[in-house]
């Protein structure tokens, strides 16, 4: 009985406890609530100017922490990849914790003219923004576009045979969109440099460990 | 014997709630409540929840990122209380740039999202398929570490390195200030009206960072800017 007597007290006590701890930051002294301070004109949003009042602490608060509460509901829960452009690295996350830091190498940046005398260009960039895994390719074949020809100096050919090459892409290769994939290479020795036509590639065993995680309709938020 | 007594009855065998100690339990919640509570300081740890003033500008970046968020691209916010660009996506911090030192004119006039007009210009290299040499790819060496990011609604940052050593840069940096200045005090009078204000934000970074948001910055990027307020 006496035991029962006890571990009531401390589950109630650990209620109380915690209320008064779950209560900050955001619960307001009262001395503080009821001081409407008149804040500085350079902070106030164009509403509350016109109308010159600015919204109890409390109501602050409380927008405070509903806005904070929507923006970490838009953050993805499950495993994301992202991709830093600018120093060529690939990481696998989830949430803030790193399941995968590789090298990788993006797009070059450079431009080839279109032949035909025109002025349209392609450009080797790889895209920024936010994509999505959207196929999962095993031994994926490389059906060369124009100017991976015309680069070299070679005539496009019309036969679409000639234009599939076996073993230059690695084991895999995941798909995100108007042809653009992440896949290994050959060329290891290039990892960490822009040297890509916009692909993102990495090494085998990184490329295995994304290949594995990723699922289709896994978010990639290059920059 | 006497002291087992208090876990065993009489005839040895255990009494099953005596093992059920409620203490672990207490520490799990305290634990639990603890690490809510560092989640509940939400996305600006900084900001004094006792400061009407504060948490009103937060808020109100809160508004539009949360509204930048819902929308699959990236976004700058530039936090001036913490001295920080955020390169964010998703409500995610992908890339922080520290900021130097900064100056902002008319930042009343600062409001919502900015609209980057256009990214600052890079030479790029063009491929020349007769040449059989390796190209030369673009890299984060070849991006300016002083230039102008143009925004709409009106909004100029002018981003200059840190260390500029050369006094003519400096000088030249300096004169083009004092002149939109004047430029602007003149046209105040002519116009017989206070001219609108234009917000003016310089940064100075490192020059590895001034080339990183180079890098980063793409045609139309949404900018958050947080601003100081005037505590104390």
């Amino acid at each position: 009985m006496n035991s029962v007597a006890a571990y009531r007290f401390v589950v109630c006590s650990s209620l109380f406890l915690g209320g008064l701890l779950s209560a900050k930051p955001l619960t307001l002294s009262q001395s503080s609530d009821s001081v409407a301070p008149t804040p500085p004109s350079s902070v106030l949003s164009s509403a509350d100017s016109k109308s010159g009042s600015l919204p109890s602490l409390s109501t602050l608060q409380a927008r405070y922490k509903t806005l904070s509460k929507q923006l970490s509901r838009l953050k993805p829960q499950e495993p994301y990849i992202l991709v830093d452009t600018a120093r060529n690295h690939l990481y696998l996350k989830q949430r803030d914790d790193v399941l995968l830091d590789a090298l990788a190498s993006t797009g070059s940046g450079t431009i080839l003219p279109k032949p035909g005398g025109t002025t349209d260009q392609w450009v080797f960039d790889t895209p920024r923004g936010e994509f999505f895994v959207q196929s999962k390719l095993l031994n994926p074949a490389w059906v060369k576009p124009d100017w991976a020809f015309i680069e070299e100096g070679l005539e496009v050919p019309r036969n679409q045979a000639d234009r599939v090459e076996q073993g230059v892409l690695g084991a895999y290769a995941l798909g995100f969109g108007k042809g653009y994939f992440i896949h290994g290479t050959l060329y290891t020795r290039l990892l960490g440099k822009n040297v890509t036509h916009g692909c993102i590639r990495l090494n085998d065993d990184d490329l295995k460990s994304v290949y594995r995680v990723a699922r289709v309709g896994t978010p990639i938020i290059i920059f | 014997m006497g002291h087992r007594s208090s876990f065993f009855n009489s005839d040895g065998s255990a009494t099953p709630y005596r093992f059920f100690s409620p203490w672990p339990l207490f520490l799990l919640f305290i634990l639990l409540t603890a690490t809510c509570r560092a989640e509940d300081r939400g996305p600006f740890p900084d900001v004094d929840p006792n400061d009407p003033a504060s948490l009103q500008e937060v808020t109100r970046v809160l508004q539009e990122e949360v509204k930048l968020a819902a929308r699959p691209h990236t976004y700058l916010l530039i936090d001036l209380v913490t001295r920080t660009i955020h390169i964010k996506g998703r409500g995610l911090d992908l890339y922080r740039i520290p900021i130097v030192a900064w100056s902002m004119k008319a930042p009343s006039a600062v409001h919502g999202t900015h609209r980057l007009i256009a990214r600052p210009p890079i030479a790029r290299r063009t491929v020349d398929p007769t040449v059989s040499i390796e190209q030369v790819p673009l890299s984060l060496a070849d991006m300016p570490t002083a230039y102008t990011l143009s925004f709409t609604p009106t909004l100029t940052i002018e981003v200059r390195p840190s260390d500029e050593e050369d006094l003519f840069r400096r000088l030249w940096a300096g004169t083009k200030t004092w002149w939109r200045s004047l430029n602007e005090w003149v046209s105040s009078f002519s116009g017989g009206e206070p001219s609108d204000p234009r917000p003016a934000l310089l940064l100075e970074l490192s020059r590895e960072q001034a080339q990183s948001l180079a890098w980063s910055a793409v045609d139309g990027m949404p900018l958050v800017i947080r601003r100081t307020t005037d505590k104390k």
